[in-house]
This record gives structure tokens, sequence and C-alpha cells, in this order.
């Protein structure tokens, strides 16, 4: 199964779950009938669109940098360039 | 039982494409042999260059004649791209596994052993190097990199699903059946290669381990991520989603 063939699936699946709650097909209390139901697609798409950015917005907060790493191979390219040159290889 | 020297010793092949590498590739050789010394592994590297006409050839002769028997040249004529860079030099590669990186530094050779545990610990047929998680990270980055590159492997994440925090990475050890089967069913074109194996692999059922690495990009100040790169690699996540 393809992600394509899942992703649509699950979307049929949760689409005509919705679309019986939107058509009345399961009795609901009257105020989530009419103050919840309709809105909800709405609910999701914003709530997905927040989720989105939070990753992002949480991905900068925490994101890794390394200049430690950077030191240490400027260190080691020095290195070898030295031993590359000791034993006859072309090193610029 | 006593202990025999076993000929079926593991032997890890390193494939590294180069075009115009003059100057990195003497660098990461001599950072692979001190590291695979070091660790008294046995291993190999394959250098596959496209007909760089800064002499490469030249230097990566010389190095075969330094590291013998470990260094060896694959040439081809033009500049033929990286998957299929890959697919040549494997022909060539003696080892049961295949290491995959780049030859510029961003992916340093201390990685390797720790990938190598990693992939014995639970005989994992992949273990690719990530970024984005655990104390991965990346030196050279501003924030519109950081944020072009976290969005776009959001991007990917939420389209694919596949499981594995650093989708574009390449710094990656394979089983070397596992690689030759994915070349087989990968479309190995473009720089959506990376992600096109990562996500091939998931679908076949294998298993890939991630590794924390620091990726050290000396050359973002030349960025290649232009708009027309960012249209190809959403058209990319896309391909995959549909196929795959």
């Amino acid at each position: 199964m393809t992600r394509a063939q899942q992703t649509i699936s699950i979307a049929l699946l949760v689409s005509s779950l919705y679309l019986s709650l939107y058509l009345e097909l399961i009795p609901l209390p009257a105020l989530i009938q009419t103050a919840i139901v309709p809105v909800l697609p709405f609910w999701a798409l914003v709530s997905f669109g927040a989720w989105v950015l939070f990753r992002l917005g949480w991905g900068m907060l925490t994101f890794h940098d390394t200049p430690e790493a950077y030191k240490e191979l400027m260190e080691e390219i020095k290195l070898a360039q030295a031993d590359l040159r000791a034993k006859g290889v072309s090193v610029d | 039982m006593a202990p025999t020297k076993t000929t079926g010793k593991d032997v890890y092949s390193v494939i590294l494409p180069t075009f115009n590498e003059r100057q990195n590739l003497p660098i990461i050789t001599w950072l692979l042999n001190r590291t695979f010394t070091e660790q008294n592994i046995d291993w190999e590297l394959v250098i596959v260059d496209d007909g760089s006409p800064d002499g490469t050839q030249d230097v990566a002769a010389q190095l075969v004649k330094l590291y013998a028997p470990h260094v060896q040249l694959q040439t081809r004529t033009g500049k033929l791209g990286l998957g299929t860079a890959y697919v040549h030099g494997l022909q060539f590669a003696k080892g049961n596994y295949i290491i995959i990186m780049d030859a510029d530094f961003s992916h340093h050779p201390k990685f390797i052993p720790q990938m190598i545990a990693k992939q014995k610990a639970s005989n994992y047929d992949i273990v690719t190097g990530t970024r984005y998680a655990g104390d991965g990270g990346v030196y050279g980055w501003d924030l519109k990199r950081k944020l072009t590159s976290k969005g776009a492997n959001i991007f990917a994440d939420t389209v694919l699903r596949p499981g594995v925090s650093d989708l574009t990475g390449s710094f990656r050890l394979y089983k070397r059946d596992v690689l030759e089967k994915l070349f087989q069913s990968t479309d190995i074109r473009g720089f959506t290669m990376q992600m096109a194996l990562a996500v091939t692999a998931k679908s076949q059922g294998f298993s890939i381990a991630e590794v924390p690495i620091s990726f050290v990009d000396r050359v973002y100040g030349d960025s290649k991520l232009g708009g027309e790169e960012i249209v190809e690699y959403a058209k990319g996540v896309l391909q995959l989603w549909w196929s795959t």
C-alpha cells in the first residue's frame, strides 16, 4: 500500500464519519449538532496549521549548532595536510 | 570453541563520488584511513570521479598508492550524476557493507564507528546519520537556511511519515544487498535520491536506525537552494507519496 493509498483511505474514512454526523445520521445533542459539528473541519484545519507552525518554531528553538565540531575539523585538516605533504601527496 | 581468524570478516566500502574535489579528497581519505585503522576495521574506498578537470584524478592516483590496497579509483567520462555514480561504484566495491557520504567534510568519518556499532546492535539494514535528533546538529547555517531545511523536513515528514528524522541526509551505512535491491527499485536521479532511498527502504520493510551527527557546512554561503530547487523538492516528495 502506497503512502497515497493510505492517506486517501484514511481521509475517506474520516470524511464519511464526519458526513454521518453532519447529515444527522447519528443522533447527537442539539447543541453539539448545531454549534460544533459544522465548524469541525475548520477547527481541524486550523489546529493542523498551528501544529505545523509549532513544530517549525520548536525546531528553530532547539536547533543544535556545533561550533566545536567546526574547530575540531579545522585542526584535523591542518594535521592531515602536514602528514600528506610529508608523504608526497599534493595538497593545496 | 576456539576462536578462529574468520575469513568471513566484515569489509566496509566507502563509495565517494567526486567532481572537482582535488583539495578535499586527500584530507577525507586521510580521515577515513585514520578512523578505520584506529578502530581496526577492514575498509576500502571507491572513488568515482566524473572526469574532474581540476586534477582530482591525479591526487586520487597518489592516494591509491599511499593507502594501498584500500583505495581504488574508478573514472567516468562526464558529469553523469550522483545516483549513477553510486551504482557504478557499487560494481567495484568488495565490501559487504556500503557507506555513502559527501567528500566535503560535512560528513565526518568519526561517526562511522558509531554507525557500525549501531548496525551490529540489532542487525539493522540501514543506519543513517541525522542532523535533527539526539545531539545531532549543524555548523554554518543562518536562520533562513535552518528554516528552509526544517520546513522541508516537516513537509516531507507530514506527507510521507517515514519514521526517519533526517530524510535528506546522505551519510548512510547500508548492507550491501539491501542497497543493491534499493537501486533496482528506486528512481535514482535528482537530489531527492536520498529521500527516495529511505522511503523505498521503509516501504519494503527494511529496518533503519539513526545516529546523531554534526554536519559542518563550510560552503553554505554558496546556497544551492533557489526557488527552482524547492519546487523540485516538493515534486519529489509528492512523487514519492504517490508511488511508494
